[in-house]
């Protein structure tokens, strides 16, 4: 892909925020780690929930928040269980062995039986972003036409962490831009043909701006049913919008 | 027209509430509306709305079969309901087998159309509406008032009232206040339901995907928290392709509520799976591990199968139709009787509920093409009502007095004549010295309920215009002036003007006394048959003396001898040729005059403003609008523009026969946006437009005067 423009940059940043979004675009991986460790403390954020983010996990955002005091709990199942585990890649777990994580993160004893297990895990982590105070996700593409963020996922967690929680935030990686809803499509379709289980991803959601609701009448009032603010974090951590990848300074 | 709509539609006139609430509404509709459209190039974007809804209606048959193996493969279950009954007992079985006590929901209005919710609830399931403005409608036990805003019709005081009541806490008009505790109400469902519900605005054959589009975000959470996801699914819904979807999405939403996009778009393909725990997939992870779709007919097939009515399955339900409408603004969705609301949601209703069903809904039309022109899939609604209206009429037949005045006078000019000349011997005790008749006696007094009528003339234009001689200027440009009924019995004076000011811009005008009624009041009441016979005899009239154009002052019989004897015609292939030489050579007075001077010069100020009211059929129904405005101008008037010019005055259709009230409920706007301009004259180029107006205006003792062009440029020749 040839390397986005900073048009395409300017656009997306301004369609967004039209839409009631906050974009933030950071200079490195230590400026996006302060920013979001800022917002969740102005907001008084204690819980967050987070989905799949090859950026967060580069940055190491969790490490950042956690260390700061605030709690973060991943939700996709296999980095959840990887997060239980205490270490990252280390290889799938047999069923007993997650009974046991299980055991460990809830005191909940369950037989060793995968539909137990799984239901046990949804349970808690469907909880966990019922509480949370905020979502922390990573958009698979951006959409500059309308400010646009795209998110693919088959366990649906993603949706839960950008719907649920008091705030969302969402990363975007300026690779991940696209210009049009056509190329958005593009994009997805080669995803879903590279994807293991082949086809689209049960869940691709999209969302511009704050969500908002004219049914109370008067006005259209922001913030209906879904958080109060969301929020976009924008990073250049393929370094393909500017001669300075993320990481080794800032950008013009 | 039933006397049950007569008493609906007062009684939501009478409203204060809904009359508030719709007041405050419009406006914030409409500055919504502008700010979306801006930069944006409707034509191309509807075209292409348009092109995929009819690709996907012809091709329904393999995008089903399509949409069913793809969502299968995807671990959808899904289900083909051929009628309500069929969808509503598949989903209660379902919750029933599954031991589902309650269902949380998002909006859709297939739902509302089988009254899925009432007969789950009948069944002992407990069903919370999530989207705000259905749940305010669940809990005012109504239906709602439109298709995208279903509580539209309350003021912040009842919806405060309601959401009090709801949570047991005492709330005032206050609407932050009011939607926390609301968000905070419907929270706790969506954690506690055991089925999740909804609609989709969108299904994708390539991948059996369902798109469900919501702002606030309920349609995510009520889709993914609960195990189990019932979506239920009109066929109209399905679309070839993922890039399909993105046309539909470009506008859906501007239409709406004037939003770029919509803020969440789910895609959803089957159920939540997993590969963490067992290493193979399994299903279930943060979202359903179950999911069914329950595609419904509910007479949509039939809808497909009619040539005349299939592009109503064309309709995205996005409520810009509704959003335009006069008669909406005026009454809000419920007076409609049935689910779908507006001039759609009679069409929909024929087919959806019944034909029967769709008499009085199809009644509030005034056929002003505001729709029209605000669909996204350019479904052309107005005709599709006066198709169903002929449909009515040939499965009910005429009422007796409609065959009367169609087939025993309107059909033929002289007898009309004698009509209305013994009109106007028996309106002389009514009618006061200046003409105008202010007070009818009953059964007749509705009509001078909101305006006051001008007396009849007892000379008709025909008779006026028989001897007019020509100047016999062989070279000079041939005009034939058809004038209408309006002209020809109400203000026959403005044939002359017509007349004066052609002359003088250098055509030989002449009047065809063997010309009739255009057809329209019996075509657009479903007596198509008079309506040939009008068209035949205007057919001939009007090519008699080979004429270069032909010139209108009332768009209404312009558009119908534009458009409509093509049609009327199409059976009969000489006749059609002989419409069609008719169609090309019409045109409006304005247009006319600025063709036949096209060199003539501004003239200088005459430090007289006026306004200028569009007649509904001349702008959306030919497309002229410019070149009035241009001549006025270009004559010496300053022109002040009011507000929404184009709105329709409420003469249109049967309205201000059938509900008088109502069409004095639309002419009070266009008044309102008259007199806020301060300028002592309005003019207009429909004759229909100026009755209307100068009646309303009379009953307002306003000393606005009402003018058409034609009569302003002779004044002023």
């Amino acid at each position: 892909m040839s390397a986005v423009t900073t048009e395409l940059i300017e656009q997306f940043k301004a369609e967004a925020t039209r839409a009631g979004a906050i974009v933030y675009e950071a200079k490195d991986a230590d400026d996006a780690n302060d920013y979001v460790l800022k917002l969740a403390r102005e907001r008084d954020v204690k819980h967050a929930v987070k989905s799949k983010s090859a950026v967060a996990d580069e940055i190491r955002l969790r490490q950042h928040l956690e260390k700061a005091g605030i709690e973060v709990r991943e939700t996709d199942l296999e980095e959840w269980i990887a997060q239980l585990a205490g270490k990252k890649q280390t290889g799938r777990k047999s069923v007993e062995q997650v009974a046991e994580l299980i055991f460990k993160a809830t005191g909940e004893e369950l037989k060793p039986d995968p539909q137990v297990l799984l239901n046990a895990v949804c349970r808690t982590l469907r909880q966990s972003c019922i509480n949370a105070d905020l979502g922390i996700s990573e958009a698979d593409a951006a959409i500059a036409e309308t400010g646009t963020l795209v998110m693919a996922s088959s366990e649906g967690n993603t949706r839960l962490v950008a719907v649920l929680p008091r705030f969302h935030l969402t990363i975007v990686d300026c690779g991940n831009l696209v210009s049009t809803m056509e190329d958005a499509v593009v994009r997805l379709k080669s995803l879903g043909e590279s994807a293991t289980s082949g086809g689209m991803p049960s869940y691709v959601t999209y969302i511009t701006g704050r969500n908002t609701t004219a049914d109370i009448p008067g006005a259209i009032l922001a913030r209906a049913q879904g958080p109060a603010e969301e929020h976009i974090l924008l990073v250049d951590k393929s370094g393909k919008c500017s001669p300075d990848p993320l990481g080794s300074g800032s950008r013009g | 027209m039933s006397r049950a709509m007569t008493k609906r539609v007062h009684k939501a006139l009478t409203d204060e509430n809904l009359q508030t609430a719709l007041t405050r509404l419009t406006g914030l509709i409409k500055f919504a509306r502008q700010i979306a459209f801006e930069g944006v190039d409707f034509d191309s974007l509807s075209q292409e709305i348009r092109s995929v809804k009819e690709k996907s209606i012809a091709n329904l048959p393999e995008l089903v079969e399509q949409f069913k193996a793809e969502a299968s493969k995807a671990g959808a279950v899904v289900y083909e309901a051929k009628d309500a009954h069929d969808a509503n007992e598949y989903v209660q079985k379902l919750a029933q087998e599954r031991n589902v006590k309650h269902i949380v929901k998002s909006k859709s209005m297939l739902t509302e159309e089988i009254e899925l919710r009432e007969y789950l609830e009948e069944a002992g399931i407990e069903v919370t509406e999530t989207d705000l403005g259905e749940w305010l409608i669940q809990l005012a036990g109504e239906r709602p008032a439109h298709m995208t805003g279903p509580a539209i019709h309350k003021t912040i005081e009842q919806v405060a009232e309601l959401i009090s009541r709801a949570t047991g806490q005492e709330l005032g008009p206050e609407p932050q206040l009011l939607l926390d505790a609301a968000r905070n109400a419907l929270r706790q469902s969506y954690i506690d339901a055991d089925m999740g519900m909804s609609g989709a605005n969108i299904a994708i054959a390539e991948t059996g995907t369902l798109v469900i589009v919501t702002n606030e975000g309920n349609g995510c959470m009520a889709t993914t928290l609960p195990p189990i996801h019932v979506a239920v699914v009109g066929y109209e819904k399905l679309v070839s392709s993922w890039e399909d979807a993105v046309h539909i999405f470009r506008l859906l939403s501007r239409c709406t509520v004037g939003m770029k996009m919509p803020v969440y778009v789910s895609h959803i393909t089957g159920p939540s799976r997993t590969n963490a725990i067992l290493g193979a997939s399994s299903l279930g992870a943060s979202g359903p591990g179950e999911v069914h779709i329950v595609l419904v007919d509910n007479g949509r097939w039939q809808m497909r199968e009619s040539a005349d009515f299939r592009e109503a399955l064309y309709c995205i339900k996005c409520g810009a139709c509704l959003n335009v409408c006069p008669v909406f603004a005026s009454l809000a969705g419920q007076v409609y009787g049935y689910i779908y609301q507006g001039g759609i949601g009679a069409i929909l209703t024929a087919f959806l509920h019944g034909l029967d069903k769709a008499e009085d809904p199809a009644s509030l039309c005034l056929g002003c093409m505001a729709c029209k022109e605000a669909c996204p899939a350019r479904i052309d609604i107005p005709r599709m009502i006066t198709r169903l209206r002929a449909r009515l009429a040939m499965e009910k037949g005429l009422p007796w007095t409609s065959k009367v005045a169609y087939r025993g006078i309107l059909k033929y000019p002289q007898r009309l004549d004698t009509a209305v000349k013994i009109g106007s011997y028996l309106q002389k005790p009514f009618t006061d010295k200046d003409s105008i008749i202010r007070r009818l006696p009953y059964p007749l007094s509705s009509l001078t309920q909101t305006i006051s009528l001008p007396a009849l003339s007892y000379q008709p234009l025909r008779d006026r215009l028989r001897d007019y001689s020509s100047l016999g200027m062989v070279d000079n440009p041939e005009v034939a002036f058809y004038s209408g009924c309006v002209a020809a019995y109400v203000y026959p004076e403005l044939g002359g003007d017509v007349m004066k000011v052609l002359r003088k811009c250098g055509a030989e005008p002449y009047y065809p006394v063997e010309q009739a009624c255009c057809g329209a009041p019996a075509l657009f009441a479903g007596d198509a048959e008079t309506a040939l016979s009008l068209a035949k005899r205007n057919i001939a009239a009007l090519e008699g003396m080979s004429a270069d154009y032909i010139v209108t002052v009332c768009p209404g019989c312009a558009a119908v001898l534009q458009r409509e004897y093509l049609d009327l015609t199409a059976a009969e292939p000489e006749w059609h040729q002989r419409a069609k030489a008719i169609s090309s050579k019409i045109c409006d007075f304005s247009q006319l005059v600025l063709e036949l001077t096209p060199l003539a010069e501004k003239k200088p100020s005459r430090n007289q403003k006026i306004t200028y009211h569009d007649p509904c059929h001349l702008k959306r129904g030919i497309g002229v609008f410019n070149e009035p405005r241009r001549l006025l101008e270009r004559e010496g008037f300053e022109l002040v523009e009011m507000a929404d010019a184009d709105n329709c005055c409420g003469f249109g259709g049967k309205i201000v026969l059938d509900y008088p009230e109502l069409s004095g409920s639309v002419l009070k706007r266009k008044l309102d946006s008259i007199e806020a301009t301060g300028v002592d004259t309005v003019v207009t180029n429909c004759i229909p437009c100026v009755l209307q107006l100068r009646g309303g205006l009379d009953k307002r003792h306003s000393n606005i005067k009402v003018m058409h062009t034609a009569e302003l440029l002779a004044k002023s020749l």
